[in-house]
């Protein structure tokens, strides 16, 4: 009997000390982990960087028939705001037609059909395109016009000739209300 | 494929030499100190410096030394928190070094096999009060911005080749490009530091290896595993409550404020681990004075070895062991001399203390262990 006596105290003690093992290792490891969140927390964007990469912009102000450049994530975005005949005029072409296919629906959020969004950047040879101002030159579909390789786009953004073959590219944002998108 | 397959695979095309059992042998003297794992804290509390001091480097712009600090502090995700943990962490790795040195020389553990060890530690504390300086440099403060002066225009105006490094260390006076190379120096010589660990490890392995058979042995693992875990748990219970409670433990308050070309603080006194060199340094009352001081402080601790004259005697008199608690009070009195100007006997205490410092080295250590040992 004596022995079965000291097995079990031997059996008692043994699963005391794992018991207390794994409570130190689990202890231990959220010590750790403590230790080293504030490591990487730091590295991570801070408030002013979270802001800028969610950047909020009025477009209540914008004139019809004209667009705004604003600076998100390093891109010119330009915001414009179409007539009732740019609208119309879009709407009506045969998206098949198109060098790269895009309806109108594609390109502008549902119930703000008037605003259009877009990374001013020709998708050919790089650089800002013109005809942000009512009074800049255009080309042929009342868009924007590259001054560096000639492509044209309508309002919508869409590619519509010139060697340029994409689309403008759409950012992402969406609108928090009438007078207001935000990016990100 | 199997587990046996991916080492042979690993081992035959990256071979490395077997694990050094040295350090931790199978077997060890049972009861050892707490105190023995005090360079295991210090290798640890310097890679945590290293991994805060990294971060901060991301953010930190020599240019504008003081705001970006404030930057760190005040905008960037838990800045404030990594950058209590490096000011803390200096603190901290001090604090464990000082102790080593004054365990070591209570110990007699600089005596011979164990002299390399020794010079390894003093250069290791040499080092550190030449990156802790010049992290405090980088601080940007209405304090540091003076010492920082103070030292480029002596050492820039010093003649011959002592100048010449001066001119190279700091670019000329204090200047534009000043403490952007000064970020570099604090870099690169906290890797040093690693360098200067790794060998002192060595040795002391080496060292290890050469002691007698223990007596009553017991296996390192997990008997002294669990031993560095404790010392290590309690290190770090002071540290958080010195990072929460105390962040500006042993530091010069003024230095919270901006530095200003045109302002100089009433109480210039640096960090409590740099005061007593800079105490000795005080003490001359030219730039290459101050040098020589510090020089000689580090030399006399260094030349220990050779001073004590003890020989092969391991009697322990309880004389010398007076004279290094005396030691102990003399470098306590070195640092709090210089932390408070308003005292007016500060200045001639100063004095004192360096002249004890010196005399403690130079003739009691040599005369008092040669007559213990009789």
């Amino acid at each position: 009997m004596a022995g079965t006596s000291e097995n079990a105290v031997g059996h008692g003690a043994e699963s005391r000390r794992g018991f207390l093992k794994i409570l130190t290792v689990a202890t231990g490891a959220v010590g750790a982990a403590a230790i080293a969140w504030p490591f990487i927390d730091a590295l991570g964007p801070d408030a002013d960087g979270t802001a800028a990469a969610h950047l909020i912009v009025n477009i209540a102000g914008i004139p019809e028939n004209t667009a705004i450049t604003v600076t998100w994530d390093g891109l010119p975005v330009y915001i414009r705001k179409l007539t009732a005949q740019q609208t119309a005029d879009t709407q009506a072409v045969v998206t098949s037609t198109l060098v790269d296919p895009a309806d109108f629906t594609d390109r502008v959020k549902p119930g703000y059909e008037s605003f259009v969004v877009v990374v001013g950047l020709n998708t050919g040879a790089p650089c800002a395109l013109e005809g942000n101002a009512p009074a800049d030159p255009r080309g042929p579909f009342d868009g924007w016009l590259s001054p560096c390789d000639g492509s044209v786009y309508d309002p919508l953004g869409r590619v519509r000739g010139g060697p340029a073959t994409k689309n403008l590219a759409i950012p992402r944002f969406k609108f928090i209300n009438d007078a207001q998108i935000q990016f990100g | 494929m199997s587990t046996d397959v991916k080492k042979s695979w690993l081992a035959s095309r990256l071979p490395c030499p077997a694990k050094e059992s040295g350090h931790c042998a199978p077997t060890m003297e049972r009861g050892r100190r707490y105190g023995a794992t005090l360079p295991t804290l210090i290798s640890a509390t310097v890679l945590f410096l290293l991994a805060s001091g990294l971060v901060q480097a991301v953010y930190y712009n020599p240019a504008h030394g003081f705001d970006s600090i404030q930057f760190i502090l005040r905008d960037v995700n838990s800045g404030w928190l990594i950058h209590a943990f490096h000011v803390t962490g200096a603190t901290m790795l001090f604090a464990a070094v000082y102790a080593l040195l004054f365990r070591d020389i209570y110990r007699r553990a600089y005596k011979a096999p164990g002299e390399l060890v020794w010079l390894l530690r003093v250069k290791l504390y040499a080092l550190l009060l030449l990156v802790g300086w010049l992290g405090y440099a980088l601080s940007d403060g209405a304090v540091s911005y003076w010492s920082l002066t103070g030292a480029a225009n002596a050492a820039t105006g010093l003649s011959g080749v002592a100048g010449a490094v001066g001119r190279w260390f700091f670019g000329g006076p204090n200047g534009a490009g000043t403490v952007a190379r000064l970020e570099v120096f604090h870099a690169v010589l906290a890797l040093t530091v690693l360098v200067t660990l790794g060998a002192q490890r060595c040795a002391a392995r080496a060292l290890a290896r050469q002691a007698p058979a223990p007596k009553n042995p017991v296996s390192c693992h997990p008997y002294y595993t669990a031993q560095t875990f404790a010392a290590l748990s309690v290190f770090a219970l002071i540290f958080a409550v010195l990072v929460f409670f105390a962040p500006h433990f042993g530091l010069n308050h003024l230095n919270t404020a901006a530095s200003d070309t045109l302002v100089v603080p009433a109480v210039l006194s640096p960090p409590w681990y740099l005061s007593p060199v800079s105490a000795v340094a005080g003490v001359f009352a030219t730039a290459g004075g101050g040098i020589f001081g510090v020089v000689a402080m580090l030399a006399v601790l260094a030349a220990l070895p050779w001073l004590d004259r003890s020989g092969t005697s391991n009697k322990r008199g309880k004389l010398y062991r007076l004279l290094i608690g005396l030691l102990l009070l003399d470098v306590i009195g070195l640092g709090w001399s210089v932390s408070d100007p308003a005292c007016t006997a500060a200045g001639s205490l100063t004095l004192v203390f360096t002249i004890w410092y010196f005399f403690h080295f130079l003739v009691l250590t040599p005369l008092v262990t040669a007559l213990e040992a009789e």
